[in-house]
């Protein structure tokens, strides 16, 4: 049997709605540095409760409660060393914050994540890519940023260069790029990362068709080779062919997780029978 | 090969300076260093030039009014000299801290996507302003031949004060890139309070028209030191404020303690607020 590669329990993440949005201002700071003392104040004659006690009647408590979301609540899940596991789920499922949280991006609001080996996050293309730099001078920056050494880059160098077919413009500075180049550059740094865990965020929705089947292609060696692959995707198809194994998130929680086949279908028949409800 | 295990929890709170972790990080230091330098005078005309006009214009201006025209004393230096000494670590301090105020902003992107210690963004920031420095070092050179001056052993001592100069830079840019994530007030107000720390400094004046009741009050603004310290070793000036370098290295070294301290704080969950 082999070793975990990804171990999770109760892992969490708590957002503040509207945080994303809304920076807090100076003011808001004043207003709250001001208030804590009261408010400590009061929690300490109330005494009983602790903060997030769900039985507790105060007022501003309960709006607390509802400023929050949770993007992900409980999931505990185990990943073997050279499993590619496939994520699906709707959008706001939580699919994007696991990857978050597992390539420590932001932290989890509670429960915790053991990840071995050293961990590379395929969230976006072109992560560090600079307009104004080469292609070649990108690829470096780029590849140093997604947590590869020098001398890594330097030796799968021409290789990035030939996957992503742009040897003529590699010292064009990017900006003067097709988006096509551009999309093709950037994932091929990606694609060369030799880290041991790769968390893949729908990066192949980017180029034409015959470059996604490239990449697919380069996902599915890097399984060969023994690495661990979490693949999040809306393509079920591309989930289907790539993944024994697929974790359906629903709404932060693990709805489901087993072979991909029966994962898939049972997911397929939830997207179905979710009109027929409503209308029936 | 080596597996390592990585725990990822909730913030701990406790402040752990992870300088392990900035080693093992080094190469992505110095591609963002390399990037900055690269970068900055990308799509100008001048380019580089930028970096000998900014000190060299200011000194002008400051020797036609403060000098030529207010009269204020310099010590006995002419007054290009006088105010160019100061201008050179002002120039890179005030550069450095504008950079390193605005780089956790700036990379908001990289952030949401990728991990590496977010501490190294205001570092590169900080050091990547060295560059500028030296071109506008090389026109000093050229200064100190036009009036003749010739440094004394004392210019082997400009290190530490160029190094107080880096540390306040990044002490209080830590402090203010992790204030300007969260509070955007912090871009609007840096302006003016690097306004005002200027004429809190010795550039425009010598530090001896400072009642002697306040020096020592005044000798804890890192950057009168620096300032004093350039002339000083520099210009064979004599040390106005009579202090020890010591007072100010201490300001610098608490000032950074609490940023790494705050920035750690902020950093688990920049990701979520900028």
């Amino acid at each position: 049997m082999s070793e975990i590669a990804i171990r999770t329990e109760g892992l969490s993440k708590r957002y503040r709605i509207g945080q994303l949005r809304r920076h807090p201002s100076l003011r808001d700071l004043l207003e709250q540095s001001i208030r804590a003392p009261f408010r400590a104040l009061r929690r300490a004659i109330d005494g009983t409760h602790p903060p997030g006690d769900g039985h507790s009647g105060s007022a501003s408590r309960s709006v607390d409660t509802e400023n929050f979301v949770w993007a992900l609540r409980n999931v505990s899940l185990q990943v073997r060393a050279g499993e590619v596991v496939g994520i699906i789920g709707s959008n706001g499922s939580g699919k994007s914050t696991l990857l978050k949280l597992l390539s420590r991006v932001t932290r989890p609001t509670a429960g915790h994540a053991d990840v071995r080996g050293r961990v590379g996050s395929l969230l976006d293309v072109g992560t560090g890519f600079h307009p104004e730099l080469t292609g070649r001078e990108n690829t470096f920056l780029s590849g140093a940023i997604l947590g590869m050494t020098k001398a890594e880059i330097a030796h799968r160098f021409n290789e990035m260069v030939a996957f992503a077919e742009v040897e003529k413009f590699i010292d064009t500075p990017v900006k003067h790029y097709s988006t096509g180049m551009f999309l093709r550059l950037a994932f091929s740094v990606a694609a060369h990362l030799e880290h041991e865990i790769l968390l893949v965020d729908e990066i192949l929705a980017a180029g034409d068709a015959a470059f996604q089947r490239k990449c697919l292609q380069r996902i599915a060696n890097a399984a060969k080779e023994g690495r661990t692959v979490l693949y999040v995707s809306h393509q079920l198809e591309q989930v289907r062919g790539l993944c024994q194994r697929s974790i359906w998130l629903d709404a932060g929680s693990i709805r489901l997780a087993g072979p991909t086949s029966d994962v898939i279908s049972h997911y397929e028949e939830a997207l179905t029978s979710v009109p027929a409800n409503s209308t029936g | 090969m080596e597996t390592p295990l990585v725990r990822i929890a909730p913030a701990a709170g406790s402040l752990n300076l992870n300088l392990l972790e900035i080693w093992q990080y080094r190469e992505l230091l110095y591609f963002l260093i390399w990037r900055n330098i690269k970068v900055r005078y990308k799509q100008t005309i001048i380019g580089a030039g930028w970096a000998i006009i900014q000190p060299f214009l200011t000194m002008v201006i400051f020797s036609l009014f403060f000098g030529m025209l207010a009269r204020l004393p310099s010590e006995g230096l002419p007054y290009p000299i006088f105010y160019y000494s100061a201008l050179l670590p002002w120039v890179y301090f005030a550069n450095a801290l504008n950079q390193a105020t605005h780089t956790i902003v700036e990379h908001q992107h990289v952030i949401a996507k990728t991990y590496f210690p977010r501490v190294l963004l205001p570092i590169s920031a900080v050091l990547s302003g060295l560059v500028d420095f030296a071109l506008a070092f090389v026109v000093f050179v050229g200064m100190m031949v036009w009036y003749r001056i010739m440094p004394s052993a004392r210019a082997l001592a400009l290190p530490l004060f160029l190094l107080l100069a880096i540390s306040a830079a990044l002490a209080i840019g830590l402090w203010l890139s992790a204030l300007n994530a969260m509070y955007r007030d912090v871009r609007y107000a840096l302006p003016y309070a690097v306004q005002l720390w200027m004429f809190a400094s010795p550039v425009a004046y010598p530090s001896s028209l400072v009642p002697e009741g306040w020096r020592w009050i005044y000798a804890l603004n890192p950057m009168a030191t620096v300032i004093e310290g350039f002339r000083w070793a520099l210009l064979g000036q004599g040390w106005p404020l009579g202090n020890s370098i010591l007072g100010p290295a201490a300001v610098v070294f608490l000032l950074m303690v609490g940023g790494f301290a705050y920035f750690q704080r902020v950093e688990g969950t920049i990701a979520d607020i900028v």
